[in-house]
């Protein structure tokens, strides 16, 4: 039987290649994220050790603070601990190391060198020891005083800039300029760069920029000849037991760990969209050995009829699928390879990577072929099973084409599948499983297998005819029969058309949500906030804010009625709800052991703080219904969403137990609850009192409102729009905004994701069309003594190759609107969740356009998906055609 | 037996013929001449049976005349038309417009009902069909009341009546036939041949048959022999029995 199936294989290649096709493209996909995610966790590693190589021991504090997303920032600590730790025995030398993103450098050409995405812009200070500083001096020399700067040279390149020019740097308080007066670069020879962009000053002016006057980051120390890094880090924790010291070696690896985690999260993201290309994948091999065995029926039946057995049939069938599942994988594999060569050269022009072709980790080589393998003989057991049931007899008889309607098993499987999805779709949106992205990705499958299985057959026929109608009039016949092809196999072409469905039903969901997200934002700002101009910092740029003192300036401009900053810090809440949330969190576990004091952070639950003027801010933002008056935020007060003081159990007048990494736990008092957030968060504190507490590195404001008097002219208000533009004309992602501007601006970002999840969803949809171009060819061999006598009695090759476009349009297009059904049904599932945690604020809304153009694209790429069918139907000999049965 | 030789060129009479045609298959030892120099005219309003063993060519010169297949050399004309002068989607239009088939078996569009399948061709051109004469073809076959049915709910004669009344719908200057009682029983079979000829007789339409069958052959007004891919003889106003004598002959 194994030659057997060797042999269908070969003489099907080509029904194959398509069918393998899909599961190329998706292992591909998933070996090149793999693969490229290993070429990044390797070069960053190597480089965060070319920047660190020469550190034994750090000295830091152990106050830290969890931004979420693996991202955490330290206390810093004082500069006096510096001479401690040089005067510790075994240590050759100590620096205070200055480590801050707090600027933003200005090319010669006026722009922001760099985008917010990708490396950070690094304030550092230089150390004056060849040892410790990070890098090599390439060319010039190094800064020696506050007016000179010395720059990476990766940086200086795409800054435009060389030794002795004058460099512009935005910074806290405006923008400032420097001397060039060297370069430097990672490695012996000063040849790599880390991507990010480096700026060298002496210490006081490093401390300044990152707002951190005599404090480091870290104390950076070289051991004496002799004393190992263990040694040297456990005389420093002795001899400073407040403090937290890490080995060198520690300290780099927990470095790498906090961007490989971040490159992991990044590539498992980019990694779904690989699975979800194979789940499309599944239902075109699904499909093909369903048509391939119905087409197969007689000669399965003779090898029945001459002493198959049951058992060999089924077993040819699927080592077919095993074959195929292979070869393709192995494919993958080699074009994954290829993909991630490409990548890595793209990714080589931001930072050094390391050379040579990417190796295949041997794990990645099992996955590939356990998922390959696996997805494509899982999806073959139907129809394999099915044709090990083509009794003897049916070699007599003619070629039948499947014409079943859908059955009793099936509805029972399908019923179950949807009712198991829907319970798990709900227990994922309302995170109340233990993996609700699991729960979600598998119930949303499970919805959609029942759809294609059950729903899709039934309706298909009717919906397929509907469809050709309006096509009429006008080569009325082609389009009728193009109707009556897609309608004339329900299973099939629900099948075919369901591959589509799941990349248009995840766009749909995602365009939904995205334009519900703009709407609100919209909504929130046009009816909550009162202000004429906002002058706020790019929301992707975390590190930098509105200058120092802007808001001074501001307040002091012809027709400005009010001015109110808002500013932000994280902190932990610690009330029993808190710890509480933290305690279901698994624990992780510490990977490097600290010498000296542990991590300092009580149990409690991250989140972040608004820092407001209480005596402004609600003139700002309409926040609904007041409790409490604003005038008793004084210092150490808190408000915060009347809905989560209920869920908390807090009262007015309790006073609530939190940490801040800077000053440690605190209690702040609970004065006043609103009843609306404008998406500002949920904690209002005074500004005050979270510059007091938060660590320097958030010591900025993220916008300033601006409420003009009622009478200014539109003369007077676009003076006032050119003279706040010329305040913080010193820092370019610093914006002057009317209310629709700072609207767009907010949800800004999310456009740029969206356009990436298109991109990678563009490759499920891909993949559905390879299959529907798959299921045309083999439905056009199927029909060729059909095709041949529509040809004979006078249709035209164009005729013809139109009723296939047609056809393949309506397959199309039905597996779009079953797409935009189910998308726009999980969209209002997700969006009653998200409504319920902030009723105020979600607004749904369909984004009418964008589903019109998503069914225009699906229809044009159904016409393109029948080209090479349409073409091969037109090529048929019409002799050949008529003779062949 | 009375021989007449008709004028093989495009005339106000004949409606279709083949000038020494030719077909060659394969080439060098494994070559076949399916046709031999056939030269040979069927007249307007007439039924013509072609007959002759299996591989005499028969299928061949039918499938050259109907512009199905093309000649090694000579010609062939349907009206006042040579076929080799025409492009492959006039060839198509010609199809469409001035030819109708009928085939042995699968003649039928599964997808559309008997009524779609027999004005198929007109919906195809584009063409309003002539609903009169449709309404008079359908009503000769006798199938008003199978129209909206679909061909796999028809039995094989009724589904060959279908196919005939597409053939006749266009009103074709000919009409080709391939063997069209070949899978129907005698009594579908006597059924079709009376409605050909009752097409030919009362409608006036020109048919031209393959067929091997001398009882088929009997309903035509002239039967022409094929053997070898050269016509060998033909016969006016034939009868079974001498049509079955006339083939023992040629066989000999």
């Amino acid at each position: 039987m194994f030659q057997v199936a060797l042999k269908d294989l070969m003489a099907r290649k080509r029904r194959l290649v398509t069918t393998g096709l899909a599961v190329v493209l998706g292992i591909a996909f998933l070996t090149g994220t793999r693969v490229l995610s290993t070429v990044l966790e390797d070069s960053i590693d190597s480089l965060i050790s070319d920047v660190y190589e020469g550190m034994d021991a750090v000295v830091r504090s152990p106050e830290v603070q969890d931004l979420g997303f693996g991202q955490e920032v330290r206390a810093p600590v004082a500069a006096n601990a510096v001479d401690r730790v040089a005067e510790v025995d075994g240590v050759r030398v100590a620096r205070g190391v200055v480590e801050a993103p707090s600027v933003q450098l200005i090319g010669s050409d006026g722009k922001v060198v760099g985008s917010n995405f990708g490396p950070p812009t690094l304030v550092y200070n230089w150390l004056d020891d060849e040892r410790l500083q990070p890098g090599v001096l390439t060319e010039g020399r190094e800064p020696r005083t506050e007016d000179e700067v010395a720059l990476d040279f990766a940086t200086a390149e795409s800054g435009g800039y060389e030794v002795g020019d004058t460099v512009t740097v935005s910074a806290p308080e405006g923008s400032e300029t420097f001397e060039l007066v060297g370069l430097m670069g990672l490695g012996e020879d000063g040849s790599r760069s880390s991507g990010a962009r480096v700026l060298v000053f002496v210490t006081p002016v490093a401390q300044r920029l990152a707002q951190m006057p005599d404090q480091f980051n870290f104390i950076a120390a070289a051991a004496e000849d002799g004393v190992g890094d263990d040694e040297l880090a456990e005389r420093l924790g002795e001899a400073l037991p407040q403090l937290q010291t890490v080995t060198g070696t520690a300290f780099t690896e927990e470095s790498s760990e906090a961007i490989a985690q971040f490159v992991n999260v990044l590539s498992t993201f980019v990694s779904v969209f690989g699975y979800i290309a194979l789940f499309v994948a599944a239902f075109i091999i699904y499909n093909t050995f369903s048509i391939l065995v119905a087409q197969r029926t007689r000669e399965t039946a003779l090898l029945r009829a001459i002493g198959a057995g049951r058992r060999q049939v089924l077993v040819a069938t699927i080592l077919e699928a095993a074959l195929v599942g292979l070869i393709a994988s192995l494919l993958g594999l080699a074009l994954g390879v290829v993909l991630a060569t490409g990548l890595k050269a793209a990714v080589g022009r931001l930072f050094t990577v390391e050379p040579g072709v990417p190796s295949l980790p041997a794990a990645a080589i099992v996955t590939a072929l356990v998922v390959g393998v696996g997805v494509t003989v899982l999806s073959a057991v139907v129809p394999a099973w099915r044709s090990s049931k083509v009794p003897p007899v049916a070699a007599m008889s003619e070629v039948s084409i499947d014409r079943s309607r859908v059955s009793r098993a099936r509805l029972v499987w399908g019923t179950i599948f949807l009712v198991v999805g829907i319970a798990l779709f709900t227990l994922g949106v309302t995170d109340t499983g233990p993996n609700p992205l699991a729960e979600f990705g598998a119930g949303a499958a499970l919805v959609l297998i029942a759809v294609a299985v059950v729903l899709g057959p039934l309706i298909a026929s009717p919906v397929s005819r509907f469809l050709a109608r309006p096509f009429g009039r006008r080569g009325r016949v082609t389009s009728r029969l193009a109707g009556e092809n897609a309608a004339r196999n329900p299973k099939r072409t629900a099948a075919t058309a369901a591959a589509l469905t799941i990349g248009v039903t995840l766009v749909t969901l995602i365009a939904v949500v995205a334009n519900s997200v703009k709407t609100s934002v919209d909504a929130a700002v046009n009816e909550r906030f009162d202000a004429d101009f906002v002058v706020a910092a790019d929301v992707t740029s975390f590190s930098v804010g509105v200058p120092k003192g802007a808001e001074e300036q501001i307040r002091e401009l012809p027709n400005v009625e009010l001015t109110s900053a808002v500013r932000f810090s994280f902190f932990r809440l610690l009330d029993e709800f808190g710890k509480q949330k933290a305690a279901e969190r698994p624990a992780e576990e510490p990977t490097n052991l600290p010498a000296g004091a542990p991590d300092e952070a009580p149990e409690g639950q991250d989140d972040f703080a608004l820092g407001i003027d209480p005596a402004t801010f609600f003139e700002v933002i309409d926040s609904g219904e007041l409790t409490g008056s604003p005038e008793d935020m004084g210092p150490d007060t808190i408000a915060t969403r009347a809905a989560v003081a209920e869920e908390r159990g807090w009262e007015i007048g309790d006073r609530i137990p939190v940490y801040f990494a800077a000053t440690g736990e605190q209690e702040l008092e609970l004065v006043l609850t609103f009843e609306e957030d404008a998406g500002q968060g949920s904690y209002l504190v005074p500004a005050e009192t979270l510059q007091r507490n938060g660590l320097p590195f958030f010591d900025f404001d993220v916008a300033v409102y601006i409420q003009a008097d009622d009478r200014a002219t539109d003369a007077e208000l676009a003076e006032l729009r050119s003279q706040l533009e010329d305040i913080v004309a010193g820092s370019p992602s610093v914006q002057v905004q009317d209310l629709e501007e700072y609207a767009e601006a907010q949800t800004g970002p999310l456009d740029t994701i969206l356009a990436v999840i298109y991109g990678l969803l563009g490759l499920a949809v891909v993949i559905a069309l390879i299959g529907i171009a798959n299921t045309l060819t083999l439905s056009v061999l199927e029909r060729t003594r059909e095709l041949g006598l529509l040809r004979a009695v006078g249709m035209s090759r164009r005729q013809l190759r139109r009723t296939i476009m047609g056809e393949s349009t309506i397959i199309a297009v039905f597996g779009t609107l079953m797409g935009l059904v189910i998308g726009i049904v999980f969209s209002i599932a997700l969006s009653v969740v998200i409504a319920a945690e902030d009723p105020g604020l979600f607004r749904y809304a369909l984004p009418y356009g964008q589903l019109v153009v998503i069914t225009v694209v699906a229809a044009i790429a159904g016409v393109l998906a029948a080209v090479l069918p349409a073409r091969r139907a037109a090529k048929l000999d019409v002799l050949d055609a008529i003779a062949s049965v | 037996m009375t021989t007449t030789t008709s004028a093989a060129t495009p005339t106000e009479t004949a409606a279709a013929g083949a000038i020494d045609a030719v077909k060659l298959y394969g080439e060098g030892d494994t070559e076949i001449r399916a046709l031999d120099g056939v030269t040979v005219s069927f007249e307007r309003s007439r039924f013509t049976a072609i007959m002759g063993p299996s591989g005499s060519g028969k299928s061949t010169l039918m499938h050259c005349l109907a512009g199905l297949d093309q000649l090694s050399s000579g010609r062939v004309f349907i009206g006042d038309t040579y076929l080799d002068t025409l492009s492959e989607s006039q060839l198509t239009e010609l199809r469409r417009d001035s030819v109708g088939f009928v085939f042995q078996a699968f003649n039928l569009i599964p997808t559309l009902t008997a009524e779609e399948n027999i004005t198929l061709p007109m919906d195809l051109a584009g063409r309003r069909p002539d609903s009169d004469w449709v309404d008079l073809v359908i009503d000769t076959v006798g199938l008003r009341p199978r129209l909206s049915h679909r061909p796999s709910e028809l039995s094989g004669g009724q589904q060959q009546r279908v196919a005939v009344a597409r053939a006749l719908a266009s009103r074709p200057q000919i009409v080709f036939a391939d063997e069209p009682t070949g899978n129907l029983d005698s009594r579908s079979g006597a059924d079709l041949l009376q409605f050909m000829r009752h097409a030919v007789t009362d409608l006036g339409q020109t048919i031209v048959m393959v067929t091997h069958d001398p009882v088929a052959a009997a309903h035509a007004d002239r039967v022409v022999f094929l053997a070898d891919g050269q016509i060998r003889d033909e016969m006016i106003d034939p009868t079974a029995p001498r049509v079955l004598d006339l083939m023992k002959q040629l066989g000999d």
